[in-house]
């Protein structure tokens, strides 16, 4: 099953079933129904679906605003970047809620595609999700596969609080990743998919697809690699990915995030001060046309990432 | 005089002692978070709490004193919550621009110059959701009418048909520059009447005029789930003079926040400004209101709150 396909199944599944539930964005029961994403969602009559204006601050206020007296809501947003004309009320809204609302069962969530497909131009080319969710410590998740898709979208869409869950324009043709989880912590942020050895792989951002494929690769040369995602940028335990580094001896990041400050430099720095370790950083490498209209995609070397592995 | 009247005209007074005691709290030097007050701003917050129906939402700005007073008629919570005192109307958490009172409808106020636009829209969106028959009042000042989300907010309520008034009050002042020291002018009417919003101004501070306007535009916005705009003349009292290099002889500038050391509590008289702008002098001029033995209780009763 496509990508988009599955996450829109499971948006569907999920809203149906809600109570005084508000749908809203921009075209989201219109058109392509943001390439599918919404497409045929329908809601109990006591809800609504809102065709929106453009008109993304205000937006977010308004999600926050039936929030705060007891009407949940989700804004699908058809681009990441738009939600940069709402972090005003990420920050300053969400935290005055935090502050003096903490009993709301009522539910916010804003539903952004992450355009990581290129060829946008220097506008939209915004992918780093993290960014978005550490600037006021919102919760959020990134959704790569299958098992992803079921949790996140099942036990958070709709629940009480305010996150952001950020899909990916980039896989939306492709197959969802359909692999089941070794291991998953409560709330979805770092999820396990492989064990292995002799190496450590964690991907951030939507890198998961290059981290399996490492891993295959690796398998080629006899190493067998753990594969990690870590879904969320809001504080992680990263024990259990010591406790596999220290057994593997090497860990292996990969982040297809542009921003400056990854949330995969947290890590990284942790592991440092925890043991000694061969750590490979493999991040989106900005050149000088990345202003310019361009695939836009990360490439990885697998056989110089593998060279650099101590066996 | 009517016992009705009476009853407002008390409750403006009450506004202004309240704020003249906090303004000496804030002189001495008590508070260590911003406050905005907002003498000249009482007859509007007293007229809006008037209208106010129990289910009512309000939403206000960071110039929000006058109309949690208007709401609570105590100084002791606010002035609690000023001090960042447990016992405060928030718990002390959250002190004086983004101070709330859910329990009397006012769910949100803003310290961010027009952030409070689109929550307000979600309000009324809820009570729509809802299935009350309630209106949803949104506050802010003509500085905020400068951000995109006037406009959007407005278009929203407009195009959701959602029961509202938006109510600007102008005092022609963002901080420390007039409209025409920092942009084209606005002309609300034409720009409403371009979505196709009724548009109301009220001036003069008269506090019956004022509730008997808004309490018809209430009922107009609700029977016709719309939003109405209205602006408001206001004068934000407590000016200052800025003496520099550019202004040798010294300029006036408006009051914005902090304590306002032209103004003093005086027992026996509490009308900062012997003109319109001044809601106590007019209200003062009307129906031979005795303002000295209405101020009298009031103050005795501050003060026992808070000493």
């Amino acid at each position: 099953m496509k990508y988009v396909d599955f996450i829109n199944e499971r948006i569907r599944s999920t809203v149906k079933k809600t109570n005084n539930l508000v749908l809203f964005g921009q075209n989201i029961s219109a058109g392509s129904c943001l390439g599918g994403l919404t497409k045929n969602v329908k809601v109990k009559t006591n809800s609504r679906i809102i065709n929106s204006t453009n008109s993304e601050n205000s937006l977010c206020g308004f999600g926050f605003g039936m929030m705060m007296n007891h009407v949940s809501s989700i804004f699908f947003m058809k681009q990441l970047d738009f939600l940069l004309l709402g972090i005003d009320h990420l920050v300053n809204t969400y935290n005055i809620i935090r502050s003096v609302k903490k009993d709301l069962q009522s539910s916010f969530t804003i539903m952004p595609i992450i355009i990581d497909n290129g060829f946008q131009g220097p506008q939209s080319s915004f992918n780093n999700f993290g960014d978005v969710c550490s600037i006021a410590r919102v919760q959020g998740y990134t959704i790569s596969t299958k098992f992803e898709a079921e949790k996140i979208i099942s036990e958070k869409l709709c629940a009480p609080g305010f996150r952001i869950i950020g899909v990916s324009q980039r896989l939306f043709r492709d197959d969802i990743i359909d692999i089941e989880p070794l291991l998953s912590n409560d709330d979805f942020s770092l999820i396990q998919y492989m064990q292995g050895e002799n190496a450590t792989i964690v991907c951030f951002n939507f890198s998961l697809n290059m981290g399996l494929e490492l891993s295959e690769e690796c398998k080629k040369e006899k190493i067998s690699a753990s594969v990690f995602n870590v879904t969320s940028v809001t504080p992680i335990s990263w024990n259990e990915i010591l406790t596999d580094v220290k057994k593997t001896k090497n860990l292996i990041i990969i982040d297809d995030s542009k921003s400056a400050n990854s949330a995969c430099d947290n890590l990284s720095s942790y592991i440092a001060q925890e043991i000694p370790t061969n750590t490979i950083i493999v991040k989106k490498q900005i050149n000088e046309n990345w202003l310019n209209t361009s695939s836009d995609q990360m490439e990885l070397d697998y056989l110089n990432i593998i060279k650099q592995i101590n066996k | 005089m009517n016992i009705s009247n009476n009853n407002v005209f008390q409750q403006i007074l009450e506004v202004r002692i309240a704020q003249l005691l906090l303004n000496e709290e804030y002189k001495a030097g008590k508070f260590k978070i911003p406050i905005h007050l907002a003498f000249g701003h009482e007859s509007i917050s007293v007229a809006v709490s008037r209208i106010m129906r129990n289910d009512d939402k309000l939403i206000l700005s960071h110039r929000n004193v006058a109309y949690n007073l208007a709401r609570i008629r105590k100084l002791k919570p606010v002035l609690d919550e000023y001090l960042l005192r447990p016992e405060g109307s928030n718990e002390g958490k959250i002190g004086s621009m983004n101070l709330i009172n859910p329990e009397l409808g006012i769910i949100y106020s803003s310290s961010i110059l027009g952030n409070n636009f689109g929550v307000a829209v979600g309000i009324a969106m809820a009570e729509r959701i809802s299935l009350s028959s309630n209106v949803t009042i949104v506050l802010a000042g003509d500085g905020a009418i400068e951000e995109g989300s006037f406009h959007e907010s407005l278009l929203m309520l407009k195009s959701l048909e959602l029961s509202s008034l938006v109510i600007i009050e102008n005092n022609e002042w963002s901080m420390s520059t007039r409209i025409n020291e920092r942009r084209h002018s606005i002309d609300l009417e034409k720009f409403s009447d371009s979505i196709n919003v009724k548009y109301c101004r009220l001036s003069g501070n008269d506090p019956i005029d004022y509730i008997q306007k808004l309490n018809e535009l209430r009922a107009e916005s609700i029977e016709k789930n719309t939003p109405i705009l209205i602006e408001v003349d206001v004068t934000t009292l407590g000016e200052w003079i800025l003496k520099n290099e550019e202004n040798p002889d010294g300029k006036k500038i408006n009051y914005h926040a902090g304590p306002t050391p032209s103004v003093s509590l005086d027992d026996e008289n509490v009308i900062i400004n012997n003109t319109t702008s001044d809601p106590v002098h007019v209200i003062s001029k009307m129906n031979d209101v005795d303002i000295q033995s209405l101020t009298k209780p009031i103050l005795d009763r501050f003060r026992d709150e808070i000493k």
